[in-house]
């Protein structure tokens, strides 16, 4: 599959330039560390409001394109658009960055830290003081403000900068596998704090390698692999373009002896593929005028991790 | 860059490293514990000497040569002695080795010296110790250059007359002066003492104003690893730019290294004003050095921190970092590599010259004003000060861009052409 090109983006946005309604937009994006080539011509742009999922295989090139987007690194070549301009220090503050390889002072007392990375981002002190002591109570850690961060479980760490990443409520948010090492609890409550970003038109990236929760959470994607954008798009979109032609039937009735060609799926019912000119709505009517009792009826939808696997292993 | 954003990171760096233990017993303990083990010394020292006089101490002396004049000697108790000085030291005159031999044995002697035969050819005494004799006490005692004075004036006696023979067992007695604003005053000290006062001060000052800069320096290396290690700069990075990172680090820990330095230079404030109220006319404080040394402090903080953090930053871990930052460390140092030409000649060529490198200025600098505060022009001052500070600039500018660079590496350390490329 070829990267997406965009050609008609101007160094520096004209007067009558609309800017664009991307919160974090990226065109032509390169660069490349020596001889390696971590990204390559990449372009995407991550809307208001919406949970953004950046996925891709280890070494895709996913942190390189974070770091870019916030102004970490710089390009080699490309424009990066952050807030519908080119990033600056000020627009830092309007961001949150967890990144995969989240680093704590160990020695710190938890408060401290919080009040410190609040500062950081331009927050007064008692404001940073108020936010570090509130976001605290939300990842239920109060208990352990005035202890030293080396004390704290593995766990309890990770929510201590999950606070930190949230305490300044940043309109967009960039969290790099924020479930992992969370147990379930802890998994359902960040997934809650995701969301209530999303209802109150907060943008967030999720970079993560667990699939479900991309499909549970995540509106649009990209996938990069080896620094190229592979697939960009709507979820559900992407979903049904990389799903076979084919439905579950469920009915009592046998299939074979009606002289459809099907085999019985693992989840109980008829898995069959639809000739190419036919849809699924369309199968289904058929499927009914022509006497079947249909009890359940399923458009067989591709796994986000199955496209995954495809996409990366060179299948595509 | 943000001043409020540089403020937090340099209060946070300020606070993190000045309520460590290490911090505080290096700041305030180190004066006390050097004034400590200066009161031990000397304490010690005076009591080894007042022990030392109350003691008799006896020398026996043989003369195979005969050439000593009996004279000199009085008779007590049937033995010639002569009283060689003002304390308890005794020589007593043996005809025998035997004779002494058998009292340097016994205890009484501290040793015993032999004018042998052939003196008067060789010029050679031979100085016997018991094996009881402490090897020190001997070493240590003065009765050698009261037994040459015996020997000169038993040589000269009779053969020469009046004044000659009186500038023969005293060439010259020194009477040293020191130009001042009111002309030459005389000074009643003895050379080595006025070498000792002179330099000591400065060398004292010059050696605290590097460990002061080389500590403070160290807690910037300290801090990047610290941040490397522990993962935390890229949500430093997210937050905040490399440059005002690096800024907040270098004013945070620098008020910490200013902190130890003011403690550290109070202490040799204290010395010097003790040492001029003791040695009035020898001593003079150096205030011009110490009211300039903060200022040089900071201006060779600046510049050797700056270049110190970014290239900790291309350290992977705190070992790493240190050793890419010894280089700047050894530069810094080269002042003291050379301490007596620079003591003994301020303002020769090696000391203007290394006044105008902005390594080894605020060392250089200090040392020459207060070692000979009119050997150095005001445009030398103001001089190395303009360099320093151009020096300075350049470094934080060039350091900020190496740090954005070397903060994110990890791992294999890319070669200088990709730094560079990187760095633009």
């Amino acid at each position: 599959m070829a990267a997406v090109t965009v050609t008609d983006w101007p160094t520096r946005p004209p007067s009558r330039y609309t800017v664009p309604m991307g919160v974090l937009a990226y065109r032509g994006v390169s660069k490349r560390f020596g001889q390696h080539s971590a990204l390559d011509g990449v372009s995407l742009e991550v809307a208001q409001g919406e949970v953004f999922g950046l996925l891709g295989p280890n070494g895709a090139g996913k942190t390189t394109l974070i770091r870019i987007g916030l102004d970490i690194l710089r390009p080699d070549e490309g424009e990066v658009s952050l807030f519908g301009a080119a990033p600056t220090p000020h627009m830092l503050d309007r961001t949150a960055y967890l990144p995969e390889e989240r680093g704590v002072y160990r020695r710190a007392k938890v408060r401290e830290l919080l009040t410190y990375l609040g500062r950081l981002k331009g927050m007064k002190r008692a404001a940073a003081a108020a936010a570090a002591d509130h976001w605290l109570e939300r990842v239920s850690l109060s208990r352990v403000a005035d202890q030293r961060v080396e004390s704290l479980s593995k766990g309890m760490t990770q929510k201590v900068q999950i606070a930190a990443c949230l305490m300044s409520d940043p309109e967009l948010c960039v969290l790099d596998e924020p479930f992992s090492g969370l147990d379930p609890v802890n998994v359902a409550l960040v997934t809650e704090l995701i969301e209530e970003r999303r209802r109150s038109g907060r943008t967030t990236v999720l970079s993560t390698h667990m699939m479900h929760q991309v499909e549970a959470l995540c509106d649009r994607v990209a996938l990069i692999h080896r620094g190229k954008l592979v697939v960009y798009g709507r979820l559900d979109e992407i979903r049904r373009r990389y799903s076979p032609h084919e439905v579950i039937v469920w009915t009592e009735m046998d299939l074979l002896a009606l002289g459809v060609e099907a085999t019985q799926h693992k989840a109980g019912g008829w898995r069959v593929e639809l000739p190419a000119s036919a849809t699924a709505s369309g199968y289904l009517n058929e499927l009914v005028r022509n006497g079947v009792l249909v009890d359940r009826y399923e458009p067989l939808v591709a796994r986000m991790d199955e496209i995954f696997v495809h996409l990366v292993s060179g299948e595509h | 860059m943000r001043i409020r954003r540089i403020a937090a990171v340099a209060r946070f760096e300020l606070l993190s490293v000045v309520k460590r233990w290490s911090y505080l017993l290096a700041t305030f303990g180190l004066p006390l514990f050097l004034a400590a083990i200066s009161g031990i010394v000397i304490g010690l020292q005076t009591y080894f000497f007042s022990q030392r006089a109350e003691e008799s101490s006896q020398f026996g002396l043989i003369d195979e040569a005969k050439v000593l004049d009996r004279s000199l000697f009085e008779t007590q108790d049937g033995e010639l002695r002569w009283k060689a000085n003002e304390g308890a030291d005794e020589v007593l005159l043996y005809e025998s080795r035997e004779e002494a031999s058998k009292e340097l044995g016994s205890g009484r002697l501290r040793a015993m010296y032999v004018i042998e035969q052939d003196y008067l050819a060789n010029g050679q005494v031979r100085a016997v110790e018991s094996e009881k004799t402490p090897l020190l006490s001997m070493r240590g005692t003065s009765i050698e250059p009261l037994l040459r004075k015996l020997l000169r004036k038993s040589l000269v006696q009779g053969r020469l007359d009046g004044d000659v023979k009186e500038r023969v067992l005293s060439p010259a007695f020194f009477l040293r002066s020191r130009l001042g604003p009111d002309g030459d005053e005389v000074v009643d000290v003895d050379e080595a003492l006025d070498l000792l006062v002179r330099t000591s001060i400065p060398l004292f000052l010059g050696i605290l104003l590097l460990t002061a800069l080389l500590s403070a320096s160290g807690y910037l290396v300290q801090t990047v690893s610290t941040d490397k290690e522990s993962k935390i700069v890229e949500v430093l990075l997210s937050s905040v730019t490399p440059e005002e990172i690096l800024a907040g680090k270098l004013f945070g820990l620098g008020a910490a290294g200013l902190v130890q330095f003011a403690a550290w230079s109070s202490m040799v404030v204290f010395v010097a004003v003790s040492a001029s109220a003791a040695l009035a006319g020898v001593v003079s404080i150096p205030w011009g050095a110490l009211a300039l040394a903060p200022v040089f402090f900071v201006l060779g903080y600046l510049f050797l921190g700056s270049l110190m953090l970014a290239t900790a930053a291309l350290g992977a871990n705190a070992a790493e970092s240190q050793k890419l930052t010894m280089g700047w460390a050894m530069l810094a140092i080269l002042p003291l590599m050379v301490p007596v030409i620079l003591l003994e000649e301020p303002n020769g060529i090696l000391g203007q010259v290394m006044t105008w490198i902005p390594f080894t200025s605020p060392l250089t600098v200090i040392v020459r004003l207060a070692v000979d505060p009119s050997g150095i022009a005001w445009w030398e001052v103001g001089g190395s000060m303009l360099v320093l500070l151009i020096s300075t600039w350049l470094s934080i500018r060039i350091g900020a861009r190496l740090f954005r660079v070397g903060f994110l590496l990890t791992g294999t350390m890319p070669s200088l052409a990709e730094l560079w490329r990187q760095a633009r």
